[in-house]
């Protein structure tokens, strides 16, 4: 008898367990019903990124006019932003959260490498399509994530081109480097060791930089003593700040040319007291005040639903990084699956808006090797060098 | 090389600040860069808000300094009853979270540029090849005037001795009839004071932003530790040293210039390893 | 009204009753001894004193203020000074800076103002020279005179004990509590500060409470008597009544050698 009653007792807690088990293996709620389709982003709201915040709050700018103008095959885009402060682990809570609790039938954006890194595969897993990463990583689309949709240019390709802008167009001769010392600032020397191959030259310095180093002196000395003309940047904001106020002050004057990290010009002239003005940077998006239609269309739409914002290079990001979604979710129609999503984001071909041209194939998901040329103008101000420019050297497209 | 020597100034008068808090109260205090980072935003927020004239702001900014200080120590460090050590420097270091958050919290988290009314394109070059900054003028101007005033006050004043006197033998002291308590308070209005300084420097050649202090905080508790923990002049020699160290590497090998500080530290506790914990020893009356 | 007087003193130690409900009185100017074997309670009665410790119950009345709960700098000023048995000096320093610190409450001039900064003939200047005149008097009446600028940590431990002595002495207190003041010092040590001590009390005019293992140098010096053993009172009296007191023999005076 009593042997009995602890059998059973233990039949019970077995059951309980395998149950709990099944339960949070049970596939999370699907994405999107008869009205509507949950889109999701994490970024930076607060904490030490909360610049780059304006990515997820520009995304949410192309939704809402879509919405406004009916919405997608008769649905209408629910889209959740969730605050990780550039935190990975935060990261991966928010996304989870988000996944298991609402349902999401597709991520957009997300600012950092790191933090993409962290939900990358666990999105995979979960077969939920990821469209333009707010990073450029080499990890992201090699080797192959089929999930994962990349529309940032690579780095290495934009250090390509910058570094081509240098040697053909404003015939400088002598090039140093100032690279932060991560996978970032390593792309970006690649890229131009690569271009300079090419005419047989070579870098005169190569400096690395600690990413929370707060003291050039020596370094920028360094780079003066090369005579370097000019000066690729793939820094941080910080870090740029630092190299131009100490340039300033021993008398080093090069043509400046920094990734499109730092394209955000009315940010960059204020934080350097002016000192950006005169800098060369590569873009992912067009000027500003760029009269491209879409641009118009989605200026006018910003000052109207959310004429706080400022209408920045990283806010339109949101727009460009998204898009994509948009187009595939149309192609795939009113009968919309997951499986018919990713057919159609298989099948974008030369899509442009107000980014690069995205080329997505089954086995190549790196959507574009083209960025645009800017420079800083006065008072923070967009002069455009070149329009959008491939590398014709991009290794990955073969 | 004249501008490193001016960096390690910097991280010398910086070290300074942690070096007065720990001779008096034994504790490293892990917020001694976020009270900096605090007082250099309030001095930015003065001359970006108020718009008022520089030496306005500083002359505000350095009374802000002393009562925030005195303010942390009075509500933080102060009701901890015969704490450990370990205790205090986790009390410091929730004080630094605090700070940062708030700083965040009322400032936002961007970048700010803030800068001191030096002209940066007036160099001078007194030897060929030797280029003096006027930061760096200002930087030696500075740490010479706050030594010497340390060292009169210390050996000259009626608290500095109290201090000197609560910092080698605090049951002592008090039976001297100092009031310790005060000396602490002074200690950290003092030392938030010097920090303010110093923070400001550093946020001239960088940026402003709530993180902005943990870099340099790092490199001047290295300097700190090379100088002993406990000898003023010895931490601005450490924090020189420092500068042209970095200097040297920066120039000649960026790759290693981020860790030599460190590298030198665990030297010095190699050889030395009655660096920083070794004074301390509960003591019976 | 009452020179100095405890009132049921008591404190505990996590379940330890350290000090139980010990109260005395001590007459202006006297010599007043605390004895008691090894952790009766002794050395805790100093501290509940001189403010380190706070009793958990009783008085500490001096000229009729109860100073429980003045923190031990309040007490300083208030014209209590002592030793430590294990010694608090300030040891990288000289034995004049040890000195020198203890006329800290006797400096009137402001918290910056040090004396250098002003003229010679300053209110600071002027209280500089009467500070090191009475250090100097000290280090004389002490017979410093050799080791007047060496550190204190360099110094053997009898001179240690009499440099402490000196500092407190520099407080110009009412009230000076001494610590096993012998303890570590040879016979002829031990004379001269049996002589001192005495010179305190008549010369100094000040109120004594002495803690001493020694039993000659305190029946020799004492005025009154206080014996305790675990806390608690034996007995209070002249030395004479209390050498004769049956438990103090055998409790304190029986053992052969007491420290
Ligand atoms: N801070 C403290 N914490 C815990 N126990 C204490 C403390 N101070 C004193 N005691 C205990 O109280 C008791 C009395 O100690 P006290 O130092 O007063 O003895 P004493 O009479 O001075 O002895 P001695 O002759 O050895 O100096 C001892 O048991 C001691 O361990
Ligand atoms: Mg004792």
């Amino acid at each position: 008898m009593m042997f009995k009653k602890k059998m059973v007792m233990s039949l019970i807690a077995v059951l309980a367990i395998l149950s709990v088990a099944t339960m949070t293996q049970a596939a999370p709620p699907a994405g999107f019903d008869d009205n509507e389709i949950r889109i999701g982003q994490w970024g930076p709201q607060t904490g030490p990124a909360a610049p780059w915040g304006s990515v997820a709050r520009g995304s949410k700018l192309l939704f809402d006019v879509v919405n406004e103008e009916g919405g997608i095959n008769g649905r209408k885009i629910k889209y959740f932003i969730r605050d990780d402060m550039y935190n990975p682990a935060q990261t991966v809570a928010v996304v989870k959260e988000l996944v298991e609790r609402q349902g999401m039938f597709a991520f957009v954006g997300g600012v950092g490498a790191a933090c993409g890194m962290a939900v990358k595969d666990y999105l995979a897993a979960n077969k939920i399509p990821w469209v333009g990463p707010s990073a450029a990583d080499q990890d992201f689309v090699n080797p192959l994530n089929p999930y994962l949709f990349a529309v940032y240019p690579l780095y290495r390709d934009e250090a390509n081109i910058l570094t081509k802008y240098i040697v053909d167009k404003l015939k400088m001769k002598k090039i140093g480097i100032l690279y932060q010392n991560d996978a970032y600032g390593k792309d970006g020397l690649e890229g131009a060791k690569e271009r300079l191959a090419t005419y047989k030259m070579g870098l005169v310095a190569e400096i690395p930089v600690e990413p929370t180093e707060k003291d050039l002196a020596s370094q920028i000395l360094r780079l003066k003593n090369s005579g370097a003309e000019a000066v690729l940047m793939y820094v941080n904001p910080t870090a740029a700040v630092i190299a131009l106020k100490t340039s300033a002050n021993v008398g080093f004057k090069p043509q400046w040319v920094s990734a499109n990290t730092l394209s955000d010009y009315p940010l960059m002239f204020k934080i350097t007291g002016g000192l950006f003005e005169g800098v060369i940077t590569g873009a992912f998006g067009e000027i500003p005040d760029s009269k491209n239609p879409l641009m118009v269309k989605y200026r006018d739409a910003a000052k109207r639903l959310n004429p706080q914002e400022r209408w920045g290079t990283f806010y339109y990001a949101g727009i460009l990084f998204a898009d994509p979604i948009v187009e595939a979710l149309k192609k795939a129609g009113r009968n919309l699956s997951a499986d018919a999503v990713m057919k159609a984001l298989n099948s974008i071909k030369d899509y442009q808006t107000i980014g690069p041209k995205i080329t997505w194939t089954e086995k190549q998901h790196q959507g574009t090797d083209s960025v645009m040329i800017q420079k800083c103008g006065p008072n923070a101000s967009y002069i455009q060098l070149q329009g959008w420019t491939s590398n014709d050297l991009a290794t990955w497209k073969k | 090389m004249v501008e490193g020597l001016a960096i390690g100034a910097c991280y010398g008068l910086f070290a300074t600040a942690v070096v007065i808090i720990y001779k008096t109260s034994e504790v490293v205090n892990f917020a001694q860069g976020e009270m900096a980072m605090f007082s250099a935003f309030v001095a930015f927020h003065i001359l970006s808000v108020y718009e008022w004239p520089f030496w306005a702001a500083f002359v505000i900014t350095m009374i802000f300094s002393i009562l925030l200080g005195i303010l942390i120590e009075y509500l933080f460090l102060r009701p901890a009853k015969h704490p450990s050590i370990l205790g205090l420097i986790v009390i410091t270091l929730g004080v630094e979270m605090l700070l940062m958050g708030l700083a965040g919290w009322k400032w936002g988290a961007e970048q700010k540029y803030f800068s001191l009314p030096l002209n940066p394109s007036v160099t001078y070059e007194p030897v060929k090849g030797m280029i003096v900054t006027n930061w760096a003028i200002a930087v030696f101007a500075v740490t010479a005037f706050i030594m010497l005033f340390l060292y009169v006050f210390f050996k000259y004043s009626k608290l500095g001795i109290a201090m000197r006197a609560t910092q080698q033998n605090k049951h002592a002291a008090k039976i001297m009839g100092i009031r310790t308590e005060r000396v602490f308070s002074f200690a950290w209005g003092f030392s938030s004071l010097i920090g303010a300084v110093a923070g400001m420097f550093f946020a001239s050649r960088a940026t402003l932003d709530p993180a902005f202090m943990m870099e340099p905080f790092m490199r001047a508790f290295a300097a700190a530790y090379w100088g002993g923990l406990m000898s003023i002049p010895g931490v601005i020699i450490g924090g020189g040293l420092m500068g042209l160290i970095e200097n040297f590497f920066g120039y000649y090998w960026p790759h290693w210039k981020p860790i030599v500080a460190f590298i030198v530290i665990i030297l010095v506790l190699c050889v030395r390893p009655s660096g920083l914990f070794a004074k301390h020893f509960v003591k019976k009356v | 009204m009452d020179h100095f007087k405890c009132e049921n003193l008591s404190i505990s130690f996590g379940g330890l009753k350290a000090v139980n409900n010990v109260s005395f009185r001590v007459e202006k100017n006297s010599i007043f001894s605390i004895i008691g074997p090894n952790g009766s309670g002794k050395t805790t009665i100093f501290n509940m004193i001189s403010g380190i410790y706070k009793p958990d119950q009783g008085r500490i009345l001096c000229e009729s203020q109860d100073l429980v709960g003045f923190t031990p700098d309040r007490i300083a000023r208030r014209g209590i000074a002592r030793t430590f048995q294990n010694i608090e000096l300030f040891s990288n320093a000289t034995v004049m800076d040890n000195l020198l610190l203890g006329r800290h409450i006797h400096m009137q001039t402001g918290i910056f103002t040090g004396a250098c900064l002003w003229g010679r003939r300053s209110k600071a200047a002027r209280e500089e020279i009467l500070n090191r005149e009475i250090v100097e008097r000290i280090i004389d009446f002490l017979d410093l005179q050799s080791v007047r600028d060496q550190y204190v940590a360099n110094l053997p431990y009898g001179k240690r004990k009499l440099v402490e002595l000196g500092r407190a002495l520099a407080l110009e207190p009412n009230i000076l509590l001494l610590d096993e003041p012998s303890a570590g010092m040879n016979t002829e040590e031990k004379q001269d500060l049996n002589i001192w001590i005495k010179d305190i009390q008549i010369d100094f005019k000040v109120t004594i409470l002495l803690i001493e293992h020694d039993m000659n140098m305190i029946m020799g010096i004492s005025d009154r008597i206080y014996a305790m053993s675990q806390g608690e009172k034996i007995v209070e009296g002249t030395p004479r009544e209390v050498q004769s007191h049956p438990e103090v023999i055998r409790a304190y005076l029986g053992e052969e050698h007491p420290c």
